[in-house]
């Protein structure tokens, strides 16, 4: 990465404390890191190493108590409430480990729903979510509520949810982790393919070995610090 | 207004819950409706069973018989009586909405029976056709009515009041001595005969109460006398209108003249009428109340379930106040959905109501059972309706602000 280029997202000497009664803990303890435009990396390390915490504060979902979080250049910590809204709404996209789909809506509707946030017209939201739908290979089932929906096929509406508004970059918290190894690797073909065609920038909270394996920039977290990033040393 | 449909959807979640949520809206705007029917009906049939039993819906009277009295007094004196009216009658019958213009003349003095018992008597002369035309009813119980053409000398007839009648001991036939002042001060009698016996309705009158020929009252008070001429009308609605043209009609009348509606005659009518405000309004503030809690506790319940969802769509760029509209959406689905449902059961319940023809117990101080029967007031179904979105917006704003204030954080990670 060349430094003219300013990255997508930076962090810097960030730290996020939980508080519960009296005791404390530190979930991020100085995290400072860079991701370019375009980059497709993941967060590993063991459970409770913050790794979703990072992904919350790199998302405008949750405040740093100390150090700053700059998305596009902006600093988070600094944008009301309102803005960060319109920032989600716009320019991050997100899939969680347990999908999260709006139960009483169809694939085609929940995929449809970032642009209704955005008061994009009935026509072309359907023509855009069909469209995202059919490049994660579910032209066939537009129609059908997550419920009729296999764990494989959930997460693909999920990621066709995170990606129909074209954000800049989109925040994956164990996307695979409640699907088989099978499943697992066919979205995470998915998620490169959509990294290559769209330059969607792919941040990826991980235990998933497989992988972590194949993706080049790996992020090694491990009580809240940094450990490792193969993308720095490279 | 993009949210309305998606809160639609999420009705459907808990179908069971939604129901009984609807079930709790549409019973409330049932109660509403139903109340409002029965305080309609009552309100409108108690006032046309005042006009037709002979209040009239206007009275003509001398304006210092009022003064003397008061507008709700149902006497007046003889000494104000009217003389020489013939020709303003004819004037208000030509009037527009008026059916017809009768003259009454009290008499108030002493009734004997043949066997010698002695009664105090409150009587009115009417005029037969007259009633007929305003559409006044009597309630004969025996005998028949009295003859629309004037008596006789010497065949004089009266309608006695079951009260009276029992008190004098007589029947259709029998003969009354009915003994009272005249204008200048003297002594009449006049013998009638019984020709039927009625009741007013109303138990206390009943006691006292009998009724002549406008023509037999004057044989016995003063010949030509009206105390006052009563106005029907052909509808109940134009009695504002009719009240204007009927004053204009009698100004610069000498003596001068007064002219009453039936509302300030009718005082026990406004007295029934407050009261059944009263227990509207109680009843609609009891109906709110409970709505409100039952549903906020419901709406409450589909938040938190959702709680995890919730923080979902505030992740993906679902903005506070749009969160906020589609929560306030769904109660609104369901105040909206379930008055409907209510305002169509109400439909339903008072035609069902009105044909079963029910009997009610009569009034207090009525001597009748009356119909229990319903109206379609369309006020009530429209002011039910925006009741029932107001209890639901209540109802939301618990549930709204927990939506609002959520940490999408700790959200996403509610389980
Ligand atoms: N809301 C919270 N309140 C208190 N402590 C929290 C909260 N969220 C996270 N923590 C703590 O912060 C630390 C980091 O949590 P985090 O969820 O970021 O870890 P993780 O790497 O995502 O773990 P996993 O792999 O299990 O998902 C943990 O010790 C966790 O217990
Ligand atoms: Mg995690």
């Amino acid at each position: 990465m060349t430094p003219s280029s300013a990255p997508l997202l930076r962090t810097e000497g960030v730290v996020r404390r939980y508080r519960s009664g009296a005791s404390e803990v530190t979930a991020l303890a100085g995290v400072d890191l860079e991701i370019a435009a375009g980059e497709i990396a993941v967060v590993a390390g063991p459970s409770g190493s913050g790794k979703s915490t990072l992904l919350h504060l790199l998302g405008a979902l949750d405040a740093a108590d100390a150090g700053r979080v700059l998305f596009e250049g902006a600093d988070l910590g600094a944008l009301a409430e309102r803005q960060r809204t319109l920032l989600r709404r716009r320019r991050l996209g997100f899939v969680f480990q347990a999908f999260h789909l709006v139960p009483v809506l169809s694939a085609l509707e929940n995929v449809e729903y970032p642009l209704l946030l955005d008061g994009v017209g009935r026509a072309e939201r359907r023509r855009r979510a069909a469209e995202m739908l059919d490049a994660v290979g579910l032209a066939a089932r537009l129609g059908h509520r997550p419920d009729r929906l296999s764990g494989g096929e959930r997460q693909r509406v999920a990621i066709a949810r995170a990606l129909v508004h074209r954000p800049a970059a989109v925040l994956a918290d164990e996307p695979t982790g409640n699907l088989d190894s099978r499943t697992a690797g066919a979205v995470l073909d998915l998620l490169a393919d959509l990294n290559r065609s769209l330059g969607t920038t792919f941040l990826i909270a991980t235990h998933d070995a497989a992988l972590i394996a194949r993706t080049p920039r790996r992020i090694v977290l491990a009580d809240g610090r940094i450990v490792a990033d193969s993308g720095r040393a490279a | 207004m993009r949210f309305a449909w998606l809160a639609l959807r999420n009705l459907a979640r808990n179908r069971r819950r939604t129901a009984t949520t609807l079930a709790v809206v549409a019973a409330g705007t049932l109660a509403l409706v139903l109340t409002a029917g029965f305080v309609a009906y009552s309100f409108d049939g108690l006032a046309e069973a005042m006009i037709h039993g002979g209040l009239g819906h206007l009275e003509v009277a001398p304006a210092a018989a009022v003064e003397a009295r008061g507008a709700a007094a149902l006497d007046r004196p003889l000494e104000h009586a009217l003389a020489g009216w013939e020709g303003l009658r004819e004037r208000l019958e030509a009037l527009p909405h008026v059916a017809a213009v009768g003259a009454n003349l009290q008499v108030m003095g002493m009734a004997q029976g043949p066997q010698g018992a002695s009664v105090s008597f409150v009587g009115v002369g009417a005029e037969p056709d007259r009633a007929r035309r305003m559409g006044f009813e009597k309630k004969l119980r025996a005998g028949e009515l009295l003859p629309e053409t004037a008596p006789r000398e010497g065949e004089e007839a009266a309608l006695v009041a079951l009260g009276l009648a029992g008190a004098l001991g007589v029947a259709p036939g029998d003969i009354v001595t009915l003994l009272a002042t005249d204008a200048g001060g003297s002594l009449n009698a006049l013998d009638v005969r019984v020709a039927g016996l009625v009741t007013t309705g109303v138990q206390e009158l009943d006691s006292r109460y009998l009724e002549l020929h406008l023509a037999a009252a004057q044989r016995l008070v003063g010949a030509g006398l009206a105390s006052n001429l009563l106005v029907g009308l052909d509808e109940t609605e134009a009695t504002g209108e009719a009240l204007a043209a009927v004053r204009a009609a009698v100004a610069g009348e000498q003596p001068p003249l007064a002219v009453v509606p039936w509302t300030e005659r009718a005082l026990f009518y406004e007295q029934v009428r407050n009261l059944y405000r009263g227990i509207f309004w109680f009843l609609g503030t009891i109906v709110f109340l409970l709505v409100v809690l039952a549903t906020s506790n419901t709406l409450a319940m589909t938040v938190m379930e959702r709680m995890r969802e919730l923080g979902t769509l505030r992740a993906i760029g679902t903005g506070r106040g749009q969160l906020a509209a589609m929560i306030l959406a769904e109660a609104l689905w369901l105040g909206l959905l379930g008055s409907l449902a209510g305002c169509l059961l109400g439909v339903a319940a008072i035609a069902g109501i009105n044909r079963a023809g029910v009997k009610m117990p009569p009034p207090p101080g009525a001597v009748d059972p009356i119909d229990l029967r319903l109206a379609y007031v369309p006020e009530a179904f429209a002011g039910a309706l925006l009741l029932m979105l107001a209890v639901l917006a209540v109802a939301a704003l618990a549930p709204v602000a927990r939506a609002v204030r959520l940490s999408i954080v700790d959200a996403l990670g509610h389980v």
